[in-house]
């Protein structure tokens, strides 16, 4: 459920993309993967599909405010996504380049990865090909510009904070983790924002730690001639050397209890419960399949909460669930709108009693049937075009670091029984692996963490 | 790739489309791959209607070409929205559509209804604009033939259940008090402007509606609204993407049991509220929201249209980074995180940054949005942005910024047509404004224009600065109104070295008088609003 934070998306693009299918049984995926890595280590992903005149170009970096561990730096790979715009000294306009060429282009951050996204007529992608590696080798910008850009981030927080959301994340995160880099956001802490235009040197270290051709994946799918492409992305990036630097990222310890805490809006708006499971890491396919489903069972537009809160009791608007894994355990959350503050205990009563249930009967096989038909076809839906294709293979790919996730993550789904669904849900959906946050209108008061303590 | 297709009688939305001829396209047609590098051919024909009595009414269908996409894309798209909203009934056209789109049919209740669509990862969406609302579905080409009749039993046979009328009226209710006045200034800005510039024309209007009116609002009310507003008479039938032989007619006799309904009403003239420029809206807010605009005489079937896209493209392009106020505001000066014009009236599409379609207005704005700005250089940022704006209408665009932008828009405007769904609702909108494969004449357009052509086309058509109107939200109303009577020099500092052209390009901005009465500047508080 984290947030996506980008130079021009906005950052709940999250809920979009999380909401992406897993992937497709072994060969579900469906168009012809090809791979290949350059001898610098920079890997090289093609999906030919029939689509005259375009193309997408997309380069994953494998690092996001994951690696973020040094204090005082929280916010500063996504910081960086943005600088990465500021030019060359071969090429000082990057974006009026793409302009020229008929380009679209964006980039945004999450936890795990920065991912560089350009779409446009395929007649220009060797014109792409070779600003783009430009500046990922040749990145160069005074420090005027880069104190300049530290006010385009804070403007983007500043953006997201009229809204709960960000406080909510903020919050669920600082209190379910204590060690590991995912207790802050992408976007990082207020003050770490703040103090970034005096961070010059930090961002030159930081491309040179990071931005290294054996932590980048690019991803080119659409209409393209392939070995002439194969060969502009060797000519280009063929020379670029390095290795990028692996963090030390802090183990997070077992959670042993329940956490909870408490937010105090100071606007009108619906009360909140906001959940968040301790889970397995993205290479745990066959768990984060029975999330998957699970998700759906009880929060999709058919699950039993949605059935029960929404359509019959009215006290809850529909779910909100972030089940999309990522590189290290993290968090599976749920959000859960009341129509009322005396519905937030409703929500979170009948969301204990489903969760009893399933642990003790399970899923029902014509259930399960259903959901993995929905899961197959909204991967066929999901992929029409070659700006979904890329975007939907470089979170895969640069999450789990494997190219035949999609397929894996797939084929764990249609294995799944009634009872490993609910195996699962009996190991990772405990009560001291999770958290909960609440957020209510509170004029007065201030956010802070409320006591300790049982869910009922 | 274009391919000619069947067009036996071309009135669509009562409007007359020019090309008309060739012949059929059905299944079977050439095997072609499914995104073109031009826009797709379109077939309109309005199918009669088994004649119904008393009088019949021409349904029009607009089928694109199948192609080889494994998705089968359908919007049903009626020329109804909130302008049809009746005076004191404000939300009513949307309340309605939600309603009949995810309140069940009369043989299958809410959860029932999405049980048969689930499996096939199905989905009906309502999008309510001022004059279309569009029903869509997207689904996998298997499974599309047993889709239609849901779809159409969705639109003939709404459930009209007291719950969910009740359900979504709250909701509705909510997302006005606990969403839009607190959490959304971005958009409660541009509403505040859409009220400040048409108040009293159904374009003031919220698509959500407003909470009193909402609250008085009957079950009977909708379903009377949607026999009038939701029938045959306004509907066009609208398929793309992979779709089986046969399709098209099925869905067509399936919708036959619809009602006739009103034909489309006239629209207002006028509007706004008199004698105001400003309209600052009070509420806690962690920055300034601001947003300009004016109506304009111009559609995108004027023939400067081409050369205003380019002119307001190099001026602000959405979320695009060569704009002017884009490099002078974000880019150059760390303002804010986006600076934005536009030549129509706009929405975004979903998270993408493309124009949401299906969205066609008969009455058009010109707008300007600048993303929230800290409040400290709030007042400088909106100077700066007219300071622009004088400088775009007295000395033009450079005839290296048309040609960037012209580039640009070669390219990206194919992305518009990157999936089939795309393709079919821009078909609806050329259909709409007579405007026939209209960005694959754009394109061919794009490269003979020049500075001279565009420059001249923005200082017809654009507003004078004096003529904008301004809408800003802010948590110290009182502070913003006086900064802007007062004409005082804004005072704006920065933390990095800046060169000295810039600086002496802010002097300059930062005197640039309002020329504001006292009198044309109105603070509201934002419970007022909607």
């Amino acid at each position: 459920m984290r947030t996506f934070t980008t130079r021009r998306f906005p950052a709940v693009l999250a809920l979009s993309l999380a909401a992406l299918p897993g992937g497709a049984t072994a060969g579900a995926f469906p168009y012809p993967v090809e791979q290949d890595t350059l001898k610098n280590g920079l890997r090289i992903v093609f999906v030919p599909m029939e689509t005259p005149g375009l193309a997408a170009y997309y380069t994953a970096v494998r690092t996001g405010s994951r690696n973020e561990v040094e204090p005082g730096h929280t916010g500063f790979a996504h910081f960086f996504e943005h600088m990465m715009f500021r030019g060359t000294k071969a090429n000082p306009s990057f974006d009026g380049k793409m302009a020229d060429f008929g380009w679209h282009n964006n980039a945004y951050t999450s936890d795990d990865q920065t991912v560089y996204t350009d779409f446009g007529p395929s007649a220009r992608l060797l014109d792409v090909i070779a600003l783009e590696a430009d500046r990922f080798r040749n990145l160069s910008y005074p420090e005027a510009a880069f104190r300049t850009e530290a006010l385009a981030v804070l403007g983007e927080y500043n953006k997201s904070a009229a809204a709960p959301w960000l406080k909510l994340e903020e919050t669920l995160v600082g209190t379910a983790f204590t060690r590991h880099t995912y207790r802050h956001t992408t976007l990082g802490f207020l003050e770490d924002i703040r103090s970034m235009p005096g961070k010059y040197a930090y961002s030159k270290k930081f491309h040179q730690r990071f931005y290294r051709p054996d932590n980048c994946i690019v991803i080119v799918a659409g209409h393209f001639d392939a070995p002439a492409v194969r060969a502009a992305i060797e000519a280009h990036y063929g020379r670029w050397t390095g290795r990028a630097d692996q963090p030390q990222i802090p183990i997070e310890p077992p959670q042993t209890e329940e956490r909870r805490a408490a937010v105090a809006w100071p606007s009108p708006t619906l009360p909140r419960v906001l959940f968040g499971y301790k889970v397995p890491a993205a290479s745990d396919h066959r768990t984060a399949a029975a999330l998957e489903v699970i998700d759906a069972y009880l929060f999709g537009e058919t699950g039993t909460l949605h059935k029960a809160l929404v359509l019959e009791q009215q006290v809850a608007e529909p779910f909100q669930s972030w089940s999309q894994p990522r590189r290290d355990p993290g968090l599976w959350a749920v959000l859960g709108t009341a129509k009322a503050p005396e519905h937030l205990p409703t929500i979170e009563r009948a969301l204990d009693e489903a969760i009893v249930a399933l642990k003790a009967t399970g899923i029902d096989a014509p259930t399960l049937g259903r959901i993995q038909s929905n899961r197959r076809a909204r991967l066929i839906l999901s992929l029409e075009d070659p700006e979904e294709v890329a975007s939907t293979l470089a979170w895969r790919i640069s999450v789990t670091g494997d190219v035949d996730a999609i397929d894996r993550f797939m084929a764990a789904l249609d294995a799944l029984t009634p009872e490993a669904v609910a195996e699962v849900a009996r190991t990772v959906l405990v009560p001291a692996g999770r958290t909960i946050v609440t957020l209510q209108h509170a004029p007065a008061a201030e956010a802070g963490p409320a006591p300790k303590g049982p869910s009922k | 790739m274009t391919r000619r297709a069947a067009v036996f009688a071309c009135t669509f939305f009562g409007a007359v489309l020019a090309g008309c001829g060739a012949a059929p396209v059905g299944p079977g047609g050439p095997s072609v791959p499914s995104v073109p590098s031009a826009p797709a051919s379109v077939s309109v024909d309005p199918v009669s209607s088994p004649a119904p009595a008393p009088a019949p009414v021409s349904v029009s269908h607009l089928t694109l070409p199948p192609g080889r996409s494994p998705a089968v894309a359908i919007r049903l798209a009626f020329r109804s929205g909130f302008a049809d909203d009746p005076p004191g009934a404000a939300g009513l056209t949307a309340l309605t559509a939600q309603l009949i789109a995810e309140g069940g049919t009369v043989d299958r209740p809410p959860a029932a209804l999405k049980e048969t669509l689930f499996p096939w990862a199905a989905r009906i969406e309502v999008f309510v604009d001022a004059d279309m609302t569009v029903f869509t579905t997207r689904v996998h080409r298997d499974d599309a033939a047993a889709l239609v009749p849901v779809l159409a039993e969705v639109l003939t046979r709404p459930r009209w259940a007291p719950e969910e009328f009740e359900r979504m009226r709250r909701d509705a209710v909510d997302e006005i008090e606990k969403h839009l006045r607190t959490s959304d200034d971005e958009t409660l800005g541009k509403e505040a402007l859409a009220h400040l510039v048409f108040a009293g024309h159904p374009y003031g209007r919220y698509v959500g509606g407003a909470v009193a009116d909402l609250k008085a609002m009957t079950l009977s009310q909708v379903r009377a609204h949607a026999s009038r507003v939701f029938g045959r008479a306004r509907l066009t039938i609208g398929v793309s993407g992979g779709w089986p032989p046969g399709l098209p007619e099925a869905l067509s006799a399936a919708l036959e049991a619809l009602p006739a309904g009103d034909p489309v009403a006239a629209l207002l003239a006028g509007g706004g509220l008199a004698g105001v420029r400003m309209l600052i809206v009070d509420k806690k807010a962690p920055a300034v929201a601001l947003s300009l605009g004016a109506p304009v005489d111009f559609d995108r079937a004027h023939p400067d249209f081409p050369a205003l896209m380019v002119g307001v493209s190099a001026f602000g392009e959405h979320r695009q980074f060569h704009g002017r106020l884009m490099q002078r505001l974000r880019e150059e000066r760390g303002l804010n995180y986006g600076d934005y014009a536009y030549p129509e009236f706009f929405r975004q599409d979903g998270w993408s940054t493309f124009a949401r379609l299906n969205i066609p207005r008969r009455r058009q704005l010109f707008s300007i949005w600048l993303r929230p700005v800290q409040a400290a250089d709030a007042v400088f940022a909106l100077r700066l942005a007219l300071h622009e704006y004088d400088a775009l209408l007295r000395d033009g665009l450079t005839q290296e910024e048309v040609t960037r932008a012209a580039r640009f828009l070669e390219g990206y405007t194919r992305l518009f047509e990157k999936d089939a769904d795309r393709r079919l609702g821009l078909a609806i909108d050329d259909a709409f404004y007579g405007t026939p494969e209209r960005l694959a004449k754009l394109r061919a357009a794009l490269p003979g224009l020049t500075a001279e052509t565009v420059n001249a086309a923005l200082r017809k058509h654009l507003p004078a600065a004096e003529a904008l109107r301004i809408a800003v939200v802010t948590d110290d109303a009182a502070a913003f109104r006086a900064a802007v009577l007062s004409n005082a020099a804004s005072v704006k500092a920065y933390a990095s070295e800046k060169p000295a052209s810039l600086l002496e390009e802010d002097a300059r901005a930062a005197r640039r008088p309002f020329g504001l009465a006292p009198d044309e500047v109105r603070i509201v508080p934002v419970g007022a609003l909607f």
